[in-house]
């Protein structure tokens, strides 16, 4: 729990607190709530731009909502939502494991490696694996051949089976060092001494982990889950950059996501108000799933 | 001193930077003396920004004013000046739009619409006559036109003519794309024993894309009438599916694809395909991508469907537009008649661009009749030429990217269901997707309450 | 299927394996190691073998992109082949309606647009997080509430009404109109007050008792202590900022201001395809963030550690 030492109930009644978020209350209500509040009214109506409007009352989420094409691009993000959690997540977990359970020169010089992909951008990452992905001379292609004799000429952003496993593939590169740092600290502050003494009483090393270890972790676990599903329902950039000529549709729009669906909607056809329905359909699921997440892990942890 | 800042090493270097950046930006900004130029233009292809650079100065000489070139952004053009226009922020006098957009600008009511009606000033200068008059359909709106069409882009294939008589065929026999398709079985060859089929046919996507919307135009059929309408749901469009799925998926396909750039500068190295779609601008750009091919390659007209049928299509477009802001409205239409209605202006952009303009007066010129070394000495102006005529009418619209997208859907559920299960109920999917994509299309037509265009 | 040198590194490593473990199957710990070990490279390569293909492909010529894998062999090794090209294109500067622009302003207007974002944000999360950790005062809890539900709103929702205030204000193609609606995040706020809750009160205490002023407090006591979340906080932002890509693309209109993502994206389009300079772009565009990470590796581990341990 975290270090509140007591607390009394009276309320400091001085301006200090409030000067030192004025700088975030005067940027919010300019340029989030005066905004939300104008994509709320927006949300009623169909626009072309800034130029014209016309109100169409809740037609908006009606079409929305009956849309298969947003239900396609919630269908994608929820998957890679899910492939972030089931097997980016593990995988970050178990190279923080193999990383901590051993000496420090080499151990430095991995976190770095595994770290680096990070520094990249997104835009970078999205076209430099796109390129990769090219099939008869991309990397992936290549290796995929050498290894298994098959996969030469996949093609893997033309498929729609295989376009969000690309995407997948193309996450984990980023950021499966990122969350294994995350991992690698709070693995180094699990209390030792629990260990030893689940080891002394015959545990083997697997129960220990299970039971000891990842329990010790959890608040890390949980809000690396929570961040991840966060981000992943804001997925966009990438595969707008590995799927340029389709604007990051994808064939069969495998690849669109509920970002990109929102950006479509909202910036190419130049609707703003569906662009605004769209907007607080998906802020509603995110806030849904978050709450479930928190519910789920045992009820009101704060951040 | 580092160690003496309070904040950490982070936030001391982040803070050098930023002065120092800062500092930088100031200098350099004062440098920059902007030298306002009195009338701007706007393209987002390297070739014509390349031809426009050599050409503009004539025009500054002649009318005494400084006119200022910007390379930019094709995505980010149309999306930016859109923003822009509607939000009446700066926008450039002129400008060169691309292949589709013209149905991106002109969603709302008319009065939105940010660049000038060219209607009247074509017909008054008696060009409606002088252009090839299916190029006007790409940048027409309720019946306006809003941008002067720079090209044809009448459509050939590119071959590599050395491998072609190596498999024992003849350019001329290939009139049908059935003929095609049975010469096309007998290229196929492994060349290094790996299993993997190294010679192809024809270059085209397995997803349908270009490809199959280049062989529906051909057909003549497009993804909207004149009027609006949803054109894209016909038996023609059934035909050319099937067609084009036993090419491109399949044991026995002759197709496949070849990507862009470097892939496809290596895929034709190596011949990995024969036969290439080849609109003039593509001509062009292996000039430069693929120069080792030189005098190898030839091009043909495109098979036909039906013999004595079209033996051209369309791909690609772009035209130039004068926005609405325009302080100068009547210089800026100098520009646009300099750039793309002067004969020996087109014919000297011709020799370096390979692109075909709809001027008809200016097809005469020698330029066009020049025959080309890379191909083989055919004479690419004048072939193109011959074509033009020909080229099928392409109407755009507000939703052309929601039609293609669904068109493209319902190929694909159309592919899914050939690889599984071949030939057997194929044309009733087809049939059945095509229905659900202009469903789809239609209702979005019909939700838009703003004045737009409608059927 | 035939058997290439990846097949024979496989064998070898198993092969390795097995001797290891046979040698004292009760007490495997050399084995082990030495898997562990291995697992640990094949991660590292592959997520090196990107990295190697881009510096690769930045030198390689652009007729000879996919001809090799990653560098040609040497025997294949001529100027031909392997050369500054694509280095000089980039270098070789736009013309624009304001004069030629060269590569370097870019990376300029980038430093500075990351750098400031940074600090900013820096300055402003930094006092909000130290707010919502030390003082107790009406209308917190509602406050946090809203700033963890702004989190889940979608930026891009918001970007059409903020272009519209940002035109109206005359801050579109500005630096300044680029940077503003970004100086606080709740983010940043969110993970200050997880360091700040450490900052002991008695030293707040005394400081006040001392006579101090609140923001004197902040400046002198709190902030020093909090270097090692700030080293972490500026990184991320820094490297938010550095590949912001969006942003920049939509705001920014003339030529001369537009930073690296957005100028680099250019070299990718549908009929020019020059991937060897935007690979050469992007090798340049990674070199400022990497610097930054090297030297500054320990107080950033140790500030991301500090900030997310703590319940």
């Amino acid at each position: 729990m975290s270090a509140r030492v007591s607390t009394p109930k009276q309320y400091y009644r001085g301006l200090a607190p409030w000067l030192l978020l004025a700088p975030y209350i005067a940027v919010t209500c300019v340029f989030t709530l005066y905004p939300l509040a104008n994509a709320a009214v927006l949300a009623f109506y169909q626009t072309n731009g800034p130029a014209s409007r016309a109100f169409v009352g809740i037609d908006n989420f009606r079409f929305l909502l009956s849309d298969p094409v947003f239900y396609r691009a919630l269908g994608n993000t929820t998957v890679f939502a899910l492939c972030s959690v089931f097997i980016q997540l593990p995988l970050s977990l178990g190279l923080s494991l193999l990383l901590n359970s051993g000496n420090d020169r080499w151990k430095s010089f991995f976190r770095l490696v595994l770290f680096s992909p990070n520094l990249v951008g997104q835009i970078f990452v999205g076209i430099l694996f796109g390129v990769l992905f090219t099939p008869r001379y991309g990397l992936i292609n290549r290796f995929l051949q050498a290894l298994t004799g098959w996969g030469l000429e996949q093609q893997w952003l033309g498929d729609p089976a295989l376009v969000m496993p690309a995407i997948v593939l193309t996450a984990l590169w980023v950021y499966v060092g990122f969350n294994m740092i995350y991992f690698l600290a709070a693995l180094q502050s699990v209390d030792k001494s629990l260990e030893e003494a689940a080891r002394i009483d015959g545990a083997n090393r697997f129960q220990v982990f299970w039971n000891v270890t990842l329990p010790a972790m959890r608040h890390v676990v949980l809000f690396v889950v929570i961040t991840s599903v966060i981000g992943s329902f804001q997925l966009f950039e990438l595969p707008l950059a590995l799927l340029p000529t389709s604007n990051g549709h994808g064939p069969d729009n495998a690849g669109l996501t509920v970002v990109g669906y929102l950006y479509d909607v909202g910036f190419n056809a130049g609707d703003l108000g569906l662009g605004s329905a769209v907007g607080w359909v998906v802020a509603l699921i995110i806030t849904v799933v978050s709450v479930l997440q928190l519910r789920l892990a045992g009820g009101g942890e704060d951040e | 001193m580092v160690e003496r800042f309070p904040y950490g090493k982070a936030p001391f270097w982040l803070l050098t930077l930023a002065l120092i950046s800062s500092l930088l930006l100031v200098a350099t900004r004062q440098r920059a003396a902007v030298d306002r130029p009195d009338i701007s233009l706007a393209t987002f292809a390297v070739q014509h920004y390349a031809a426009y650079k050599r050409v503009l100065p004539e025009f500054e000489r002649l009318h005494h004013v400084k006119v200022g070139l910007q390379l930019v952004d094709a995505r980010a053009l149309q999306t930016r000046l859109q923003n822009a226009m509607l939000a009446h922020a700066a926008v450039p006098d002129v400008v060169e739009i691309g292949d589709g957009s013209i149905g991106y600008f002109t969603r709302g009511p008319l009065k939105d619409i940010g660049f000038l009606d060219l209607t009247d000033r074509i017909q008054e200068g008696g060009y409606r006559d002088r252009i090839v008059a299916s190029r006007f359909s790409k940048w027409e709106s309720r019946g306006r036109l809003f941008a002067v069409p720079h090209d044809v882009h009448p459509v050939m294939l590119v071959y590599r003519a050395d491998l072609l008589e190596a498999a024992g065929l003849r350019a001329e026999d290939l009139d049908t794309w059935d003929a095609f398709a049975a010469a096309g079985r007998r290229v196929l060859k492994d060349l290094d024993g790996d299993g993997v089929t190294d010679r192809y046919m024809i270059d085209l996507p397995s997803g349908g894309g270009f490809g199959l919307t280049v062989l529906l135009l051909q057909r003549g059929v497009g993804l909207f009438s004149k009027t609006g309408e949803v054109t894209f749901n016909e038996p023609r469009t059934v035909d050319t599916i099937v067609w084009y799925l036993h090419q491109v998926r399949g044991a026995a396909r002759i197709a496949t694809e070849c990507g862009w750039g470097q892939p496809l500068a290596k895929a034709m190295n190596d011949g990995v395909a024969l036969f290439y779609i080849a609109p003039d601008w593509r001509t062009n750009l292996f000039q430069t991508d693929v120069p080792g091919l030189a005098g190898k390659l030839k091009i043909m007209p495109l098979p036909a469907w039906e013999k004595g049928g079209r033996r051209t299509s369309t791909w690609g477009g772009t035209g130039l537009a004068i926005t609405k802001q325009s302080p100068h409205p009547e210089l800026a239409w100098e520009l646009a008649k300099f750039l793309y209605f002067t004969p020996s202006e087109l014919s000297k952009r011709f020799a370096s661009t390979g692109v075909l303009p709809p001027f008809r007066d200016a097809w005469q010129l020698p330029e066009f009749q020049a025959p080309s070394a890379f191909y083989s000495g055919q004479r690419l102006g004048a072939e193109f030429a011959r074509l033009a005529p020909d080229t099928p009418p392409v109407w755009d619209s507000p939703y052309s990217a929601t039609a293609e997208s669904k068109l493209g859907e319902a190929y694909l559920r159309a592919a899914e269901h050939f690889d599984s299960h071949g030939d057997d109920g194929l044309r009733e999917v087809i049939q059945r997707e095509l229905g659900v994509a202009e469903a789809y299309v239609r209702r979005i037509i019909e939700r838009n309450g703003l004045g737009g265009p409608r059927e | 299927m035939r058997l290439g040198p990846i097949h024979w590194l496989l064998l070898g490593f198993f092969g390795v394996f097995a001797a290891l473990y046979a040698r004292s199957p009760k007490n495997p710990r050399l084995a082990l190691r030495f898997l562990r070990f291995g697992v640990l490279v094949g991660a590292s390569t592959a997520v090196l073998a990107p990295f190697v293909w881009l510096v690769a492909a930045a030198f390689k010529d652009k007729a000879y992109l996919n001809e090799f894998v990653f560098f040609p062999p040497p025997s294949a090794w001529s100027s031909k082949t392997v050369n500054l090209d694509n280095f000089r294109t980039l270098f070789a500067g736009d013309a624009t309606i304001q004069g030629t622009v060269y590569f370097w302003q870019y990376v300029l207007n980038s430093v500075f647009l990351a750098t400031t974002t940074t600090l900013v944000q820096l300055v402003f999360c930094s006092a909000a997080g130290y707010a919502l950790a030390k003082f107790e005062f009406r209308g917190k809890r509602a406050l946090m509430t809203f700033m963890l539900v702004s989190m889940m709103i979608p930026g891009v929702l918001l970007f059409a009404p903020v272009y519209e205030l940002m035109v109206t204000l005359h801050l579109v193609d500005t630096f300044t109109g680029l940077i503003l609606p970004g100086i606080v995040t709740a983010y940043g706020a969110f993970l200050f007050r997880q360091a700040c809750l450490a900052v002991p009160n008695e030293m707040l205490d005394a400081g006040r008792i001392d006579g101090c002023s609140e923001l004197r407090i902040y400046f002198t006591l709190v902030m020093p202590l909090v270097r090692p979340m700030s080293a972490a906080f500026c990184l991320v932002t820094f490297l938010g900022a550095w590949n912001s890509f969006f942003g920049p693309s939509v705001f920014l209109h003339s030529q001369g201001q537009l930073t690296l993502p957005v100028i680099l994206n250019r070299y990718i389009g549908v009929y020019t395809n020059q991937y060897g300079v935007f690979l050469a772009g992007t090798l340049l565009a990674i070199i400022p963030p990497a610097v930054l990470f090297f030297a500054l590796e320990k107080e950033f581990i140790s500030g991301l550690t500090s900030g997310s341990v703590k319940g």
